[in-house]
């Protein structure tokens, strides 16, 4: 019994990355209407960046976080510029389509460039600290506690961002709206340039988070993509917290279904899940 | 069926069958295994991207789970076949089993909306990979009786003759009623909906046929290989690079996907670095360009030159 | 302050204004009227930058308005209050007031502009931290108002502001508006509610079919008998 509590608890902790993972695609997905399924990728740059700052800078892993998401707020800019600001020009029919080939031509392209400077090899990032701390019987990693923590921290300010922050107010609204927000005063391209780039700043932080409780390679893209869309399907769109609350879903439903399916089947939940929210309900559980 | 393939088109389709045909002379005149295994590729990857072409170019949608067709018939046709089934009775079991589950989740799938088809159908691809890969992890190898019996021209012609088929079905498919009515639905489906061309039923034949050509190149991938992984052919990476050649090459035209085929595997061959696939860079940044710039890919790049050129 | 040349507009190849000329000088209260697809949402939508015209000129105080983001035009002092208001249904009363002071222009009067609207809508104040999809048709409506006001406009163009609406609360967002008017904003109102409409106007314009069709002192156009077969029924009571 405390064999499957442990597991529920890891899934817990890698739950928080989920969802953290998961909030840069829904804001993005919801603001600009615009799918980028080279998420996983951004968050995989994300976890090379925090490796490489704590390899040359000396910085604490968690520490390179100050160093990682400016560097991802700004990778969010020039993308932006460079690509999803074109795509943003088409209806939403369209958008969500060019966005689907335009994320997958970029993940792609990213994909092979880090395997061209960093190889195909894990990396991970090894903290001067561990061990655990024992709660109830159950053993509870320090450094992936930690993870969660940020992670939390970081949905929670996100939130408050988005409700107290002039700007967080004009990409709420031009969620719900773009013309009356035009109509309202907001120059919405500025706030499509900003969610995009909040977003892949939140990409950066959790590819950071990645690599320092986990591992990161050029490969794992794609499956922080799908772990991404998954949560963004089960939580709906509008809410951060209610992504974050589906992210910590997903990583309890995968260690449940390890522990009665085995472990190979982890995966298979998350997407079976998936499609069955798909067709069911396709405002996801917290979607409005 | 009239036959209503434009001009264009149809010399198209003649001169790729022209040099498919002359392509049978190739074991004859080259007889270097290395050669042979490398138009085997091409040949293979013209199938798997005209199967793909099917659904997006003409039924308009983007269906991310292609590998699943062709897995299923590779793994089909490879069980049936190791159980000394004749390869072509076991080929056409694959196909048949692909398009049975693409109709069982078709009608379920195309409910949902573009983008959303195209993450659900990845899905349920990725659902199959994992579960095979977990079911049958061991490699399957071919008995070494079949191993000293191996002619590579024989997969060689089958490769051909698929690839033919795969031309043919789209040039029948274009210039059919069929075609034509898929061509409405993907300019305007509630238009093409209320003047009474039932667009479910015109996506589910698209998708039969796409997923039967599918699965008869999961069965030639059986056929081909002495040993894999069961879970090999329902990576996702063939469905990624059927899109890619498709895209690039022109998506909706016949011509476009073979173009692309060609391209892509010459490229991958002479690109590819020690471990890095190259040519993938290349193609992720040509798919951009193409996203934006240029939908109609290079066929329509060709276009534009030739109106340049000729006045 | 607000000229319209011989616009041209278009969705697509369907051709929705054809040589559209009008004008709305400094305080006045214009309304344009006209039957179900004429044309008047997209003459609103072109002025206020959503959808770019095919020719003619829009000249707002001197200035061309053709190529200006709708954002810009806002900072301008033209704000529209949509058709169907288009409210922020998911943020608070205060809150949909408080984006309508979002542009440069609104910002430093944002204090004065919450008086204003409260005000004038004293029901929105009590209301304030209400969300607004909860409101009724009503008490939307005047939030969509209000929250035009908020831009700190110099003119308020309205369309179809009483769909949807109680009869007594029409009368009210009238009365409304013409104490708003009162305080010099100029007010270009589309309406089908013709009665309402002239009650309230100076002059008016008939749109028909893309093309102005009539204009005159709005008591002319009450009397005028196309307008008043066309408009107002063969039962319609005065006011």
């Amino acid at each position: 019994m405390s064999i499957l509590a442990q597991q529920l608890v890891l899934g817990l902790l890698i739950g928080g990355l989920y969802g953290l993972a998961a909030a840069g695609l829904s804001l993005v997905f919801g603001v600009l209407k615009v799918l980028n399924v080279a998420h996983g990728e951004l968050i995989m740059l994300g976890g090379y960046a925090a490796f490489w700052t704590v390899a040359l800078l000396g910085l604490d892993p968690f520490v390179s976080l100050l160093v990682v998401v400016p560097l991802s707020l700004l990778l969010g800019v020039g993308l932006y510029w460079g690509l999803f600001g074109f795509v943003v020009r088409a209806d939403e029919e369209t958008r969500i389509k060019n966005s689907l080939l335009i994320g997958f031509g970029l993940g792609l392209a990213l994909h092979a460039l880090a395997v061209l400077l960093w190889t195909a090899d894990e990396r991970s990032i090894v903290t001067p600290y561990g061990g655990s701390i024992t709660l109830a019987g159950l053993s509870i990693p320090i450094v992936r506690l930690a993870s969660l923590l940020i992670a939390l921290a970081l949905i929670g300010g996100l939130h408050l961002l988005l409700a107290r922050w002039r700007w967080g107010k004009a990409i709420r609204a031009t969620a719900e709206d773009w013309q009356a927000a035009l109509l309202t005063g907001i120059d919405v391209r500025r706030a499509y340039l900003l969610a995009f780039a909040i977003g892949t700043g939140l990409a950066g932080a959790a590819g950071t988070l990645v690599s320092i409780g986990y591992s990161t390679s050029p490969s794992i893209g794609l499956e922080w993509t799908l772990k991404a869309l998954i949560v963004v399907v089960l939580a709906g769109l509008g809410s951060m917290l209610g992504t974050f609350v589906g992210g910590l879903v997903l990583g309890v439903a995968e260690a449940a279904s390890a522990a009665a399916f085995g472990g190979p089947y982890r995966e298979v939940v998350g997407l079976v899940l998936f499609v069955v929210v798909l067709v069911v309900r396709p405002r996801g559980l917290f979607g409005r | 069926m009239t036959h209503r393939l434009g001009g264009g088109e149809r010399r198209w389709a003649l001169a790729i069958l022209g040099a498919l045909a002359l392509l049978a002379l190739l074991p004859a005149a080259v007889p270097r295994e290395d050669v042979i295994n490398f138009v085997f590729l091409v040949l293979l990857s013209i199938t798997l991207a005209q199967s793909w072409n099917i659904v997006a170019g003409y039924a308009g949608q983007v269906n991310l789970g292609h590998a699943a067709f062709f897995g299923l018939g590779a793994l089909v046709a490879r069980t049936l076949w190791i159980g000394d089934t004749p390869v072509a009775v076991a080929m056409a079991a694959g196909a048949a089993t692909a398009t049975l589950f693409a109709l069982l989740i078709g009608a379920a799938a195309f409910r949902l909306r573009g983008a959303y088809f195209a993450i659900g159908t990845l899905a349920l691809s990725e659902i199959l990979r994992i579960t095979v890969g977990n079911v049958l992890a061991e490699i399957s190898t071919l008995p070494t009786a079949t191993i000293g019996a191996y002619q590579l021209t024989h997969r060689y012609y089958v490769a051909l003759g698929l690839a033919a088929l795969s031309v043919l079905a789209v040039a029948a498919l274009a210039g059919s009623r069929l075609g034509l009515g898929m061509q409405a639905i993907r300019e305007d489906e509630e238009a093409a909906e209320a003047s009474g061309v039932g667009a479910l039923r015109l996506k589910l034949i698209a998708l039969a046929l796409s997923t039967g050509l599918a699965g008869l190149a999961g069965g030639l991938f059986a056929f081909y290989h002495i040993s894999y992984y069961p879970a090999h052919p329902f990576s996702p990476h063939w469905t990624f690079d059927a899109l890619l050649m498709t895209f690039i090459g022109g998506v909706g035209t016949l011509h476009g996907p073979v173009l692309g085929a060609v391209l892509y595997v010459v490229l991958k061959e002479y690109v590819a670095l020690r471990w890095v696939d190259f040519h993938l860079l290349i193609f992720g940044a040509l798919f951009i360009a193409i996203v934006l710039l240029l939908p109609g890919g290079l066929v329509q790049a060709a276009e534009r030159v030739r109106r340049l050129l000729a006045p | 302050m607000l000229e319209i040349r011989d616009l041209d507009a278009a969705y697509g190849d369907i051709r929705v204004l054809s040589g559209v000329t009008l004008s709305v000088g400094p305080g006045e209260i214009v309304a344009l009227l006209g039957p179900n697809g004429a044309g008047k949402t997209t003459l609103l939508n072109s002025i206020a930058g959503l959808l770019r015209p095919r020719a003619g000129a829009i000249r707002f105080e001197g200035e061309d308005l053709g190529a200006l983001h709708a954002h810009l035009i806002v900072e301008r002092g033209l704000a529209l209050v949509p058709e169907g208001r288009r409210l922020f249904g998911g943020m608070t009363v205060g809150e949909n007031l408080e984006l309508g002071a979002f542009a440069p222009r609104a910002r430093p009067t944002k204090a004065a502009g919450f008086e204003r609207v409260y005000g004038l809508f004293p029901d929105l104040y009590q209301r304030r931290r209400q969300l607004v999809r909860s409101l009724s048709g009503g008490q939307q409506q005047m939030v969509a108002v209000g929250r035009a006001l908020m831009t700190n406009p110099r003119l308020l163009m309205l369309d179809e502001p009483s769909l949807g609406i109680a009869p007594r609360l029409v009368r009210s967002i009238m009365a409304s508006l013409a104490e708003i008017n009162r305080a010099g904003v100029a007010v270009f109102l589309v309406e089908q509610n013709v009665q309402a409409a002239l009650g309230l106007a100076h002059r008016a314009y008939v749109l028909e079919a893309g093309r102005i069709a009539g204009h005159g002192a709005a008591a002319d156009l009450l009397r005028d008998p196309h307008v008043r077969r066309a408009y107002l029924g063969p039962l319609a009571v005065r006011e």
